[in-house]
């Protein structure tokens, strides 16, 4: 045992010191706070100027030390702060450090418990709730990207709510959910972006409800180190949204309102009428077909040259952000108080598209006892997303494919045209709206029954009740009489508890070593209940205008037995940690974590696993050959080694899945065997290995860390495909001989160009290259795709490859579309037996950079974000080019370098009626060639904010006590040779493994918002 | 130390939960059961099996997928709109990938392994009745979905002279195994072996005398269909007899009965609709309904031309040409809701007449009434009727030109090219005399995941039809 020896080593002088220093007659006693804070400094060096006596203070700040009669001064030290000497006099003695490095005395927040930055042995990004409620986002996890390093952020899309992919350190799931874990003040929250499947072409997101305004620190937990202690749930990183709570101060309240407008940050062009036309009857006429072109939608050529309609601005609008926050902050030594509301609504760039939130929190901390806290946090969100169809849906989906511009909104009689897509039909005469209310609470009680041990039972709660109502009145319908639109509604709930008990001691044994022991259970369980059948009726409008004959229909449909309330997820976790964190010499740092977790997720034969993770850090800068380098303040060591695990898969898949039916027939029972189950299911195991560097130079003036990691996922869940004459597309399994391997570098700096009184500029950035490679894989390249997706998954490649006929170009003879073949050869003959590895949906390089200029009140921040490196495929880019074909789309004009005559040297192939017509393609949807496979790289200016802080002497007369102003711009520049318009995608997925293969896969996505936004923040 | 007390009763108490949680840990969500506790009595398999019904009239098999790719394939339909996977199959060149065929290819497969795990657990039933019951349905449902696939998979019966071609794989457990694909001729003798249990089995009526689920005659319609696709006329004409002969089943006279809610007399299985539960027939009205806006699904100028040439026919009430100008639509399926027949009495009719012709003399008088029954009714008289002198040949082509315009868009005339092909070596396809009825891409390729999952599968040759 190294380490007993270690104690015993330690110990033992100690003791001898003691015994030495019974002989002295003097005892000094005092506390140690944060000047900044004023909270309390625990670990903090305290030593005898001129003797070897040295003690540390505790938890609470406080020290005791007996000194010589002699002693004068005390030396007080602690890193990242300022050393200080202060003078021996009678009674207590209070010291406040001023940082020297605030970001290593930052209090980060870990799994179950907080730490200081400079003791984290773990791989921990955490960003300020500042950085995320200061930027106008569709849902606060967009506000992360570039702020963390290896955090791949892909902002949602343009439509009202919708949610990011994140993707911490790369991507080791195929089938299982490769989002990070949610937790919500100690909670795994409901965050599946599938439970409500794909509708409407897009996700629900249950993180937009999630308020901005609350968020006091998002901490992002890379490695093993960090995430170790959440064991099976991992893997993927873990994201801890921890919200405000009453600071120590007088009652006081802060007011913040944000004004602006949105758009587009990028449109899509297309060509129009006349053009559509012309190029219709070129394509009509290369294919030898007499006369003018036949025209879709029974248009005569006379009337379809008579209308050119603009459908993307008619279903566009400028949209109008309104955003309203109060909060109230109070804390003494009893009563710690922060409540906040706010009401926001964020109207988007498409019409009749907004999400509106209400929030109000309510978090105390109350002591009841000198030792016995009791902490209430609450915090209640109703999000009402007032949705439009979009992409292969329609509406704004619509304007980039079918909703030509030839055809007119209105007939000559002044009803809708119906012979072809009219998205502005669809969107004045459907209603669609969906409510998700949102209550997180808890209740903790923390006690500490002996000095340093702290006792603390935590119950918390979220409550969902999800509603989506939809509308189609009678002029969507096609009926005669205004009451015979068709409302519906589908309910959910969800119920989402969870119960922690933990045990957490702090052992100084000396000077030099410190213990920290925790010890824990949790268990939680998770259900979503719905109606097994459609609720609905014929009526004039809406449900949620008339709820009332929506609670009737609904009672009537349950009372004959016609539709049941019944559980559509349910899962339990039941799990055990521990973690030891030992510190020798505040310069080496050791962790141990281990946790079992037990799951209604896992099969039958494999209810529990266990996942250990060690951590250790040098902080090297404590060493005396260190301290001797003037221009280094700070140098660390860490590392990690652990195995953690993914579960995220469905609830109840290692089951079989027999149902009794929705839907009786001929007045008797049915039931169903909706998929085949496997008892061996279990979770996903990541081995991962994390290495780096922090430091601080030159005086505090350049932070940093480089990290490498390297983690490795085996027994990867998959659906293989099954024979489909199983009758079943699929069977959920750990792939036995499967390997992923994400292996990665990253680097962050930030450098204080110029720092004195008058003006401040800092400039930093991010990057971080991540390797994704499957190492091991059996199945065959079509065995699992992304979804609707051309992307693939082959050993010895990344996963998520795109798998495309390689188009070479065109043939200045004829027109035609020139081919390789597998070997490489030219071929003009189409074939999906051609198709290779073209391309990866994974970029290489993530990152952004910023710089923040101040000068007196002003400052100017802007961040950019990046992406270098890996592909975009444009899979309705297919139909888009063949828009003037009988596939009746819009034709995007980067798409007019076409061949039209022999000799011609163009990027595209000679337009066609028909796509069959181009030898060997079958059909359009077969028409996936690299041809319209593009780079991902692109540089976003993502934020640029302007503010000025009005001088707090001249508001004192005012009562207020500080006044904001500011100018925020997102996702104003974006530079990128994507022709398709945005170039961040993220799509409607279908699953979890769409959602893993095909980020960057695009289809009708609506481009992401870019809005300009006044702040105006007051406090008093 | 008190810290070690106190985390050696946090392990304890850890230790107890354990214990206490196991069950805690068993949480499928609710509703959803094994197969023990979902298949553990008669109830639960009779509901298991009564579920294949709505398998069987899903929108992806027979509720239309069936008929529409059916329709695709064959030669009334007018191609110029389609496009996606209806392109590929009306073009006779369908690939890999596309839900339109996966889905319908699994759906029927499913009906199959839901047969099969019916079959497995007959000893749930109480009695021998309910037994046979079970047995029966399940049989009846694997030999239709067996015949419904292997027809649009395989190169038709008669292809090769002892169909040792390829046909589809044979499902009859509900494992997972991989299998390659059988001969034709094993597939139909197979169909054939369930059907037959199924017509020993099945009661003769059901109940209610509604025929909403199967009964001996929905089982022996089937054999008269596979066995006059087979052109094995003497069983054909067996089997069809019985099922006109059981008086149970009433020609309509109204042509606007046959997809109605109710009103029909003709089905041997008629699939039940109720309207705020199960209708079916979805994807027929998706693809042909055509008075609410251009179907996807429409004839050429040629076949409706050809359809309503005939100015009594009474049956040209199902076409327009000006419900949607400048397209020539199906009116059959205009309807909110209508009942699927599974088999109807006119298509027995027509098999009676033409197997009665090919048998010879002593069934001829049979055919031409059978026939003439048809005509009278098609005609509103007896203008069109055969005499009952007429020659075997002459009622053979009456019946296959009355079946055609009968059986317009319920996907009969793609087998017709084929059975007729085999029959007499001729080239009926009207779309292209280039692209004969054993051409490769007359037939559907497999879906991918055959292949993917299992190496030796045998695709189909793709295209070369035109």
């Amino acid at each position: 045992m190294k380490l007993k020896r270690l104690l015993i080593a330690t110990i033992l002088p100690m003791l001898l010191f003691s015994l030495s220093a019974i002989a002295q007659d003097k005892v000094v006693s005092g506390k140690v706070t944060d000047s900044k804070d004023g909270t309390a400094l625990q670990n903090a060096t305290v030593m005898v100027k001129g003797t070897k006596i040295v003690t540390q203070t505790g938890a609470d700040g406080t020290f005791k030390v007996k000194v010589p009669a002699t002693a004068k001064t005390l030396v007080i030290s602690s890193i990242g702060f300022a050393d200080k000497e202060v003078a021996i006099g009678a009674g207590d003695i209070t010291v406040s450090l001023t940082q020297s490095n605030s970001e290593l005395n930052e209090v980060v927040v870990v799994g179950y418990g907080v730490q200081r930055k400079k003791d984290v042995t773990g791989a921990i990004a955490k960003v300020g709730g500042d950085k995320i409620a200061n930027v106008p986002v569709p849902s606060f996890e967009a506000a992360l990207q570039g702020k963390a390093p290896g955090v791949q952020v892909i902002q949602g899309n343009g439509l009202a709510g919708s949610g990011s992919v994140i993707r911490i350190r790369g991507i080791g799931s195929i089938s299982a959910g490769g989002d990070p874990l949610y937790v919500v003040d100690g909670i795994p929250i409901i965050s599946d972006p599938f439970l409500r499947g794909n509708q409407g072409a897009m996700n629900q997101n249950p993180l937009s409800s999630i308020n901005p305004n609350d968020i006091e620190s998002v901490e992002v937990l890379k490695d093993a180190g960090a995430t170790g202690i959440y064991g099976s749930r991992g893997a993927n990183g873990v994201i801890l949204i921890t919200t405000k709570r009453g600071k120590n101060g007088k009652p006081s309240f802060s007011y913040s309102a944000k004004l602006g407008f949105s758009s587009a940050a990028a449109k899509p062009q297309f060509v129009n009428g006349a053009e559509w036309l012309q190029l219709r009857q070129e394509a009509w006429s290369n294919d030898g077909k007499p006369g003018q072109a036949t025209l879709p939608g029974s248009l005569t050529w006379a009337q379809a040259q008579a209308t050119n309609t603009d459908w993307w601005g008619l279903l566009t609008q400028t949209g109008f952000i309104n955003e309203h926050s109060l909060s109230m902050n109070q804390g003494t030594a009893k009563l710690k108080t922060f409540a906040n509301i706010t009401y926001s609504n964020n109207a988007g760039y498409i019409k009749s598209n907004a999400y509106e939130r209400l929030s109000a929190r309510l978090n105390v901390d109350y002591k009841l006892l000198k030792n016995l806290k009791l902490s209430l946090t609450s915090g209640f969100n109703r999000g009402i997303n007032k949705r439009v169809p979009a992409a292969w849906d329609g509406g704004i989906g619509d304007a980039m494919s079918g909703a030509l511009p030839i055809y007119p909104v209105y007939n000559a009689d002044g009803t809708y045209y119906i012979n072809g897509a009219n998205p502005v039909r669809r969107i004045n005469e459907t209603k669609r709206r969906e409510i998700d209310n949102r209550l997180i609470g808890g209740l903790a009680l923390e006690y500490e029954p002996i000095k340093n041990l702290f006792l603390k039972a935590q119950g918390s709660m979220e409550y969902t009740t999800n509603i989506d109502d939809q509308f189609e009145s009678y002029k969507q319908t096609l009926k005669s009489v205004p009451d015979s639109g068709y409302a519906k509604r589908f309910p959910f709930t969800g119920t989402n508890w969870s119960t922690t008990f933990t045990a957490n001691y702090l052992w100084n044994p000396s000077v030099d070593s410190r213990f920290n022991f925790l010890a824990g259970t949790e268990v939680q369980e998770s259900k979503t209940k719905g109606y097994s059948g459609e609720i609905g009726g014929f009526y004039g409008s809406p449900y949620y205008m008339h709820a009332s004959d929506y609670r009737f229909q609904k009672d009537t449909l349950v009372s004959k037995g016609y539709i049941t309330e019944t559980e559509k997820d349910a899962w339990t976790f039941n799990s055990f940690f521990a973690r030891v964190n030992y510190v020798y010499k505040n310069r080496y740092a050791f962790q141990a974590t281990a946790r079992v977790d037990g799951s209604s997720k896992f099969g039958a034969n494999n209810k529990h696993g266990f996942f250990p993770a060690v951590s250790g850090a040098w902080t090297m800068s404590e060493e005396s050959f260190i301290k001797k380098i003037k221009q280094i303040n700070f140098l660390k060591l860490r590392a990690s080694y652990g195995i953690v695990g993914n579960a995220n898969i469905t609830s109840g898949i290692y089951y079989d899945n027999f149902r009794i039916g929705s839907n009786p027939y001929n007045a008797q029972s049915t039931a169903y065997l909706d998929a085949l189950g496997n008892p061996d299911l279990k979770w996903e195991t990541m081995r991962n290995i994390d290495a780096a560097v922090e430091f601080a130079l030159f005086g505090n003036k350049l932070t940093g860390e480089i990290a490498y990691y390297h983690k490795t996922t085996t027994d990867i869940i998959l659906y293989p495909a099954v024979q489909q004459s199983t009758g079943y597309k699929s069977l959920p399994r750990n792939l036995s001989d499967s390997k992923i391997l994400n292996e990665g570098i990253e680097f962050s700096a930030n450098l204080k160009l110029v720092d004195n009184k008058k003006v401040q500029w800092s400039i930093g950035g991010n990057i971080a290259k991540n390797r994704n490679v499957v190492l091991e894989y059996e199945l065959g390249p079509d065995a699992v795709t992304g979804g609707t997706n051309d992307t693939r998954i082959v050993k010895g490649l990344p996963l998520g490859v795109n798998y495309l006929v390689r188009y070479y170009g065109t043939d200045p003879a004829d027109g035609l579309p020139i081919w390789l073949d597998k070997a490489g050869k030219q071929t003009k003959t189409f074939s999906l037996d051609n198709r290779v590895y073209a391309g990866s949906v994974m970029p290489d390089y993530i990152g952004g950079f910023n710089s923040s200029l101040s000068y007196k009140g002003f400052n100017l921040s802007t961040l950019f974000s990046f992406v270098i490196g890996g592909n975009i495929y444009e899979n309705s880019a297919k139909y888009q080019f063949l828009g003037i074909s009988k596939k009746n789309w819009n034709f995007r004009k980067d798409m007019l370098d076409r061949w039209q005559k022999p000799g011609d040297l163009s990027q595209y192939p000679r337009l066609t009626s028909d796509a069959t017509l181009y030898p060997g393609v079958p059909s359009e949807d077969q028409f996936n060639s690299t041809m319209f496979l593009r780079d991902a790289d692109y540089l976003r200016l993502r934020e640029l904010t302007l503010s000025y802080n009005i001088d707090k002497t001249r508001l004192k007369k005012l009562g207020l006590t500080g006044i904001r102003l500011s100018l925020t711009a997102t996702n104003l520049l974006t530079f990128t040779k994507y022709p398709g318009g945005d170039p961040e995608i993220t799509r409607d997925f279908e699953n979890a493994q769409d959602r893993n293969l095909s980020p960057n896969i695009t289809y009708l996505t609506a481009p992401t918002q870019r809005s300009v936004v006044f702040g105006l923040n007051v406090n008093f | 130390m008190k810290a070690k007390h106190i985390i050696s009763a946090t392990c304890l108490s850890a230790v107890l939960l354990t214990a206490s949680c196991k069950k805690f840990l068993e949480r499928p969500p609710e509703g959803q059961m094994t197969e023990e506790v979902a298949l553990k009595d008669e109830a639960g398999v009779a509901a298991f099996l009564n579920g294949g019904y709505t398998y069987l009239a899903d929108d992806d098999f027979m509720g239309g997928r069936v008929q529409v790719v059916s329709e695709l394939l064959a030669d009334h339909l007018n191609g110029d709109r389609f496009t996606g996977d209806y392109a590929e199959i009306f073009k006779r060149q369908n690939s890999i990938n596309g839900d339109t065929r996966d889905n319908m290819y699994s759906k029927g497969y499913k009906l199959i392994s839901m047969s099969n795990r019916v079959l497995a657990n007959l000893s749930k039933a109480n009695t021998d009745a309910v037994r046979q019951s079970f047995e029966g349905q399940a049989k009846f449902f694997r030999g239709v979905a067996h015949f419904e696939l292997v027809r649009l998979f395989a190169q038709p019966y008669g292809y090769s002279a002892d169909n040792s071609h390829n046909g589809i794989a044979i499902r009859l457990n509900a494992n997972s195994e991989n299998l390659p694909r059988s001969t034709v001729a094993q597939v139909y003798a197979q169909i054939i072996a369930d059907l037959r249990t199924a017509d020993a089995l099945l009661p003769t009526t059901t109940d209610g005398g509604k025929f909403y689920t199967a009964s001996k005659w929905a089982a022996d319609a089937y054999l008269a269909k596979v066995y006059f696709q087979m052109n094995r006329f003497d069983s054909a004409y067996f089997f069809a007899n019985a099922v006109i002969a059981s008086n149970k089943f009433q020609l309509d006279n109204n042509y606007n009965d046959r997809f109605s809610d109710g009103n029909s007399k003709e089905p041997i299985l008629r699939i039940a609709n109720q309207v705020g539960h199960y209708t079916p027939g979805n994807e027929l009205r998706n693809n042909f309904r055509s008075d609410q806006s251009i179907p996807g699904c429409n004839f050429t100028a040629s076949f409706f031309n050809y359809a309503t040439l005939k100015p009594y026919d009474t049956r040209k009430a199902w076409y327009s040409s000006t419900l949607q100008a400048g397209y020539f639509v199906s009116t059959k399926y205009n309807k909110n809701y209508f009942e699927v027949p599974i088999g109807h009495l006119t298509e027995m009719k027509l098999i009676r007449a033409e197997a009665g012709a090919e048998m010879g003399t002593a069934t001829l008088a049979t055919a031409i009434t059978d026939i003439n029954d048809i005509t009278t009714r098609a005609y509103g008289s007896t203008t069109y009727n055969l005499l009952p002198t007429a020659s075997a040949a002459s009622v053979i082509a009456t019946t296959r030109l009355e079946r055609e315009l009968e059986m317009v868009a319920e996907g009969n005339r793609l087998q017709e090219i084929k059975r007729i092909g085999v029959r007499t070596g001729n080239n009926l396809d009207r779309r292209s005399p280039s692209s004969p009825w054993n051409c490769n891409g007359f037939i559907l390729q497999f879906p991918k995941s055959e292949k993917d999952a299992y190496a030796p599968f045998i695709m189909n040759p793709e295209g070369g039809c035109f």
